[in-house]
């Protein structure tokens, strides 16, 4: 039983939070709305970590490499499609849909694309129109999807996908949360800091220890991944469902305690929060999530110290 | 970094596992009842996991331990927990008073204390609050003055565990005053036969010798009776309490019940309404996330990183997913969940009296509005 990090992964999230910062931070998810072309400059900066060669599937080490690139990506909502860059199959990437209303951000710049509903179809798809441009969805981008003809185990991509989109909604709730920290700190009222009423300490604390809960699963999840690969289907369908659940929380405690600013375009926070939801909302709401997942545990059971569903497996 | 508690860990945990289906029996709702035979079905296993060294694993050989590690120690109290504690009180002083003695107390106190607690033979309580401090502990005021040879106590405890069937207790009292709140706090380990000491029960929901007041007239002690030096009982108290905090392995209880449910449901949990499942996932995902927190506490602790913080953090998320699995177990058993073992209820009363204890479980050792402060103090810092 070792839950640390390894010194490298730790290494290497810091040198991609220092290149984040060198490209402006959240700046550029602005820039890049303005002006798509901006998102180069995000690719560049991931060629130049090596996050491209990264292959989360292959080992442990290579994925909680691509956990730690996708978390300081959302910390910044860097606007480019990592995870699905990250997620690849047989020289396509791979990305996960709603077959109802296929949406995939950033899918311009997928090209091949394996589209995976929850159902676990697999499709091929193709981009259908321009994005969105829409506030919460500015690169979300409709795709149109194919029969897959033949057979493509994409189950292990997908799952790792669930978990590395996970990974990123933990990024998006560690930034949010750190603003939040930074701002009661400085901010006063009543002549004195917003930090010291104990109210604002409380939502502190419950964001924190949410933040920290969710740290916790996604390295849990993506140790799961790398020793079991799509057995862990479950796992990481709980661990999207978890990530939902605590960035809803998280986030809008984040947004509150900021006042006015949580929802002003200058305060990176208001950025934050509207560019989860393309993240959190698809590929569909955390309760289909909630109703797959309750599906799955039941007939396939459920890691811990005891047995869970149906068939009473105990792992 | 890996999850995985390994080989002899896995045997361990077989092993308790056959010992409990060996030792106790499948009705056994902890110690704590009002049948007298559940003490006595704790304290026989007590003394055999003591003969197997198993009761005070992680401790080192010369305390009567096997030098096992904290994951080791883990596994121990996720099983003890999971089975209604068959330790019985025997948690207390294996978990955190044994741990402080061997950090705080004299060669003479180690000599005295850690072989009884090994051998699971004596229950200590924890006298610490009082009527007019609870959450600010800082404000007792049970008083020691010193007498010839040692200490004379006067002051009150409440809330106090398994007070009528210690032997010892952990009573902080203040000697002398200070300028600030925790100066003079002191710790004294105290016989409960001694003169002065009166017990009575509290009624609580939570059922027998959980609640108690403990009264303290005049009653003298040794000098020889304090733990850790006059005045430096805080920092022993925190230290107790961030041990304490992360020993009591709440969601291995809540995963257990979560399994043995469903195993009695059958198909019957596939007709439960769809909230109830859905109820039942989350709080399946809770019970795992605290567990980890758990254990990201307990690393901390072993690599002797400061983990008051990390403690605080893990008890939020472990009291929290005790509750919301004590709802959805509730849930799904409408209302036979009213039911108790005598009763007839479903698992010997299992999961009836798992929820009412959880009711408390935001508030022991610490309430809930605690741990916050905790937390929330250390991420702002101070202004």
């Amino acid at each position: 039983m070792d839950p640390v990090l390894p010194d490298y992964i730790v290494e290497l999230a810091a040198t991609a939070r220092r290149a984040f910062a060198e490209l402006g931070g959240v700046d550029l998810a602005r820039q890049a709305e303005a002006d798509p072309r901006a998102r180069e400059l995000a690719g560049d900066a991931l060629a130049a970590l090596g996050a491209l060669d990264i292959d989360p599937l292959a080992d442990a080490d290579q994925a909680l490499a691509a956990l730690a690139l996708c978390r300081e990506a959302g910390r910044v909502a860097l606007p480019y499609p990592l995870e699905a860059m990250l997620c690849r199959h047989d020289g396509a990437v791979v990305v996960l849909v709603d077959p109802a209303d296929p949406l995939v951000d950033h899918a311009d710049l997928l090209d091949p694309m394996l589209a995976v509903d929850l159902a676990g179809q697999v499709h091929h798809a193709t981009v259908a129109g321009p994005a969105l441009g829409s506030r919460l969805g500015p690169f979300a981008v409709p795709v149109e999807l194919q029969p897959h003809d033949g057979f493509a185990d994409v189950d292990a991509p997908a799952t790792i996908a669930w978990a590395l989109s996970s990974a990123t909604v933990l990024g998006y709730v560690e930034g949010a949360v750190d603003l939040c920290v930074e701002h009661v700190r400085t901010r006063h009222q009543f002549d004195q800091r917003l930090a010291d009423f104990q109210a604002v300490q409380f939502q502190i604390a419950d964001a924190v220890v949410a933040a920290s809960g969710l740290a916790e699963l996604a390295l849990f999840t993506v140790w799961r991944i790398s020793e079991l690969g799509a057995g862990a289907r479950v796992d990481a369908l709980a661990l999207r469902l978890h990530a939902a659940d605590v960035a809803r929380t998280a986030m809008r405690t984040a947004q509150q305690l900021h006042g006015a600013s949580g929802v002003a375009e200058e305060y990176d926070v208001s950025v934050l929060c509207r560019r989860v939801q393309a993240t959190l909302r698809s590929p569909v709401s955390s309760e289909r999530n909630l109703d797959t997942l309750t599906a799955a545990i039941r007939q396939e059971g459920f890691a811990s110290l005891f047995p869970h569903g149906r068939e009473r497996v105990s792992t | 970094m890996d999850f995985d508690f390994g080989a002899d860990a896995d045997a361990l945990r077989a092993e308790l596992r056959s010992l409990i289906a060996a030792e106790v029996p499948a009705d056994f709702l902890g110690a704590f009842t009002d049948d007298p035979n559940d003490l006595a079905i704790a304290q026989r296993f007590c003394a055999r996991l003591a003969a197997e060294r198993l009761l005070t694993l992680a401790w080192p050989v010369e305390y009567g331990g096997r030098g096992g590690s904290v994951w080791d120690q883990t596994v121990v109290r996720e099983e003890m927990w999971a089975h209604h504690e068959p330790r019985g009180a025997q948690y207390m002083g294996v978990n955190w008073v044994g741990p402080a003695i061997m950090a705080f107390g004299t060669d003479e106190q180690k000599a005295l204390h850690l072989p009884a607690i090994g051998a699971g033979e004596v229950i200590w309580c924890q006298g610490f609050s009082e009527p007019d401090a609870g959450s600010d502990l800082a404000s007792l005021r049970a008083k020691a003055v010193a007498v010839d040879g040692g200490w004379k106590i006067t002051g009150q405890k409440i809330w106090t565990s398994y007070a009528e069937m210690a032997q010892w207790c952990v009573l902080a009292a203040r000697v002398g005053s200070g300028e600030k709140k925790h100066d003079g706090i002191t710790l004294f380990l105290v016989p409960m036969d001694t003169l002065g000491i009166t017990v009575r029960p509290i009624a609580s929901s939570l059922g027998r010798h959980h609640l108690n007041e403990v009264f303290f007239d005049d009653v003298v002690v040794d000098d020889n009776a304090v733990l850790g030096g006059v005045g430096n009982g805080w920092q022993a108290i925190r230290h107790a309490l961030a041990f304490e905090r992360v020993g009591i392995a709440r969601y291995a209880r809540c995963d257990r019940l979560l399994s043995a449910l469903e195993a009695e449901l059958g198909d019957g949990f596939d007709e439960l309404p769809h909230a109830v499942r859905a109820s039942w996932t989350r709080a399946l995902v809770a019970v795992r996330v605290a567990r980890l927190l758990a254990y990201r506490a307990t690393h901390l602790q072993a690599e002797g990183t400061p983990a008051d913080t990390a403690a605080s953090v893990a008890r939020i998320a472990v009291t929290q997913a005790d509750q919301l699995v004590a709802e959805a177990l509730f849930q799904a058993l409408d209302s036979s969940s009213l039911r108790d073992k005598a009763s007839g209820a479903v698992l010997h009363g299992a999961v009836e009296d798992h929820y009412r204890y959880a009711q408390a479980a935001t508030v022991a050792s610490g309430t809930i509005e605690i741990q916050r402060m905790i937390v929330g103090r250390s991420t702002v810092g101070r202004a």
